[in-house]
């Protein structure tokens, strides 16, 4: 790649995102739309800014983060330990693989409530709830990965006489690590979800309850920063995770 | 080193038996290089499946005389690496898996892939190399753990013939090298008789050995065996047993 072609993606980007912002400065203008409806993106700045010299907002975000990773890495742990508990026992895939598939289908959004009831208006209720939309989507990755093995390598496993553990650790992993990483970007963009929605029910801390509190006080160039916020978050997680999968399956696409 | 005693294969397809090997009697001396050939679905890999302990016998008796730990080397028809290790890391990797020290796996590794003709290769990842460059370093990984036994499932049938040359008088050097015992499964004609000390002819459906022929060839093998006509009457042998 010549340097000037490293250069072009971003600076598209940056044209695309300012021909947007002008194009909603000069709607706001011409309608005059009152700015509780529509801000002009100079009050959504001028809000973020204010926000991000009190203080408030690094807090609001750093809370949001701090159960993104809590909650992403756990239900991405869980995923994995379950998809292989699954895929190695086919026992407990008949047992368990219907429930699953139920939970799995069921709307998660309409269990949040239920989280708050369960595990109260603080951090457990909105960790679990990301928990349970990253689970999901990490586990049929998982189990889709294993199960999916090519014979040969279980050939050379049973040549090598390697052990349960080393096996899975060594090869079966490692071949499933595609499908795995499937489930672990679904489940990147889904753990967003949650963790904004959580903090949209209860409690005062997070991105989620910024908006709530925005939207109530109609502060709308806040809220709008929040949400423009959310998503550069969201577009952040996604991007971290595609570019360990980048690294981790290098040999997929590098000669 | 081996002795097999009436071992067959058979399965049950919806209810049905289907018997993919009949009972073979067969004997492999230390050291020897055996070739089996047959057309497809005559049993040859089965029981080279068999005696590498990747499937059971429904029947019969199998002695492999070897430390109980000793595993058998195998390589299978399209190398079958881990694409994600290089090829110094493929060849390394029984070690690995069984603990062995790093930098004694590496020289292992090292000296391997020198004797298969990959140096310079360590560190290419499996994609990058050629169909035959890839069955040399499965070769390679298959000496790494020095087992006696080496079993090979139609190695080279997925190459070009010039290749396919070039890995048979390859092959002939590691085994004088090395001294290992090698059961050799292919369908080519030219390749059993070139390599092998005792040729086992197999016939499908159900499969069973036909005849078993002592090789008349000279060692050490080289382009003069191509010209000697006792070559050329072993191949025309092998070549009506088969029709």
């Amino acid at each position: 790649m010549t340097s000037r072609a490293i250069w072009r993606r971003p600076l598209e980007t940056i044209a695309a995102v300012g021909a947007f912002c002008l194009a909603w400065d000069l709607y706001v203008r011409w309608t005059d739309a009152p700015s509780y409806l529509l801000p002009p993106p100079a009050d959504v700045g001028a809000a973020l800014i204010q926000s991000a010299a009190s203080g408030e907002l690094a807090h609001h975000l750093l809370y949001t983060l701090q159960n993104l990773i809590l909650g992403y890495g756990a239900g991405a742990l869980l995923g994995v330990a379950a998809g292989v508990a699954l895929a190695k026992s086919p026992r407990l895939d008949r047992a368990l693989g219907g429930p699953i598939l139920f939970l799995q289908t069921a709307p998660k959004i309409a269990l949040a409530p239920l989280f708050v009831i369960w595990f109260g208006l603080g951090l457990a209720s909105k960790i679990a709830l990301i928990i349970s939309l990253v689970f999901f989507p990490v586990l049929v990755g998982t189990m889709v990965g294993l199960r999916s093995l090519d014979s040969r390598f279980a050939d050379l496993a049973r040549l090598l006489r390697l052990g349960v553990w080393r096996r899975l650790w060594l090869i079966e992993l490692r071949a499933g690590l595609p499908d795995i990483f499937v489930g672990l970007r679904i489940g990147a963009v889904q753990a967003v979800v949650g963790a904004i929605l959580g903090e949209w029910m209860s409690g005062r801390q997070g991105l989620g309850y910024l908006m709530t509190f925005a939207s109530a006080t109609y502060k709308t160039p806040l809220l709008f920063g929040a949400v423009v916020l959310t998503a550069l978050l969201g577009i952040a997680v996604y991007q971290l995770v595609e570019t360990a999968e980048r690294r981790l399956l290098s040999w997929r696409d590098a000669p | 080193m081996i002795h097999a005693r009436g071992v067959a294969k058979h399965f049950l397809t919806r209810g049905a038996r289907v018997e993919a090997l009949r009972p073979v009697d067969l004997d492999v001396a230390r050291g020897a290089f055996v070739s089996i050939i047959g057309p497809s679905g005559c049993g040859k890999s089965t029981l080279l499946r068999i005696i590498a302990g990747l499937e059971t016998a429904s029947e019969g008796t199998l002695t492999i005389e070897s430390a109980a730990d000793q595993r058998a080397g195998f390589v299978f028809q399209d190398a079958v690496l881990l694409p994600w290790l290089s090829a110094e890391e493929n060849v390394r990797f029984p070690l690995d898996a069984a603990g062995v020290p790093r930098d004694e796996g590496d020289a292992t590794a090292r000296r391997l892939l020198a004797l298969v003709g990959l140096q310079g290769f360590e560190k290419a990842l499996p994609r990058a190399l050629s169909g035959g460059m890839r069955q040399r370093v499965s070769i390679a990984r298959a000496l790494s753990y020095d087992p006696p036994l080496l079993l090979m499932d139609e190695p080279f049938g997925a190459l070009d013939l010039l290749t396919r040359d070039r890995l048979n008088d390859e092959l002939l050097t590691i085994w004088t090298a090395t001294k290992k015992t090698i059961i050799f499964v292919t369908h080519s004609v030219e390749e059993a008789a070139y390599l092998s000390d005792r040729v086992v002819v197999m016939s499908p459906r159900p499969g069973s050995i036909k005849k078993i022929y002592d090789s008349p060839l000279a060692r050490p093998r080289g382009e003069r065996t191509k010209l000697d006509p006792a070559f050329h009457q072993l191949m025309a042998d092998l070549r009506r047993d088969l029709a």
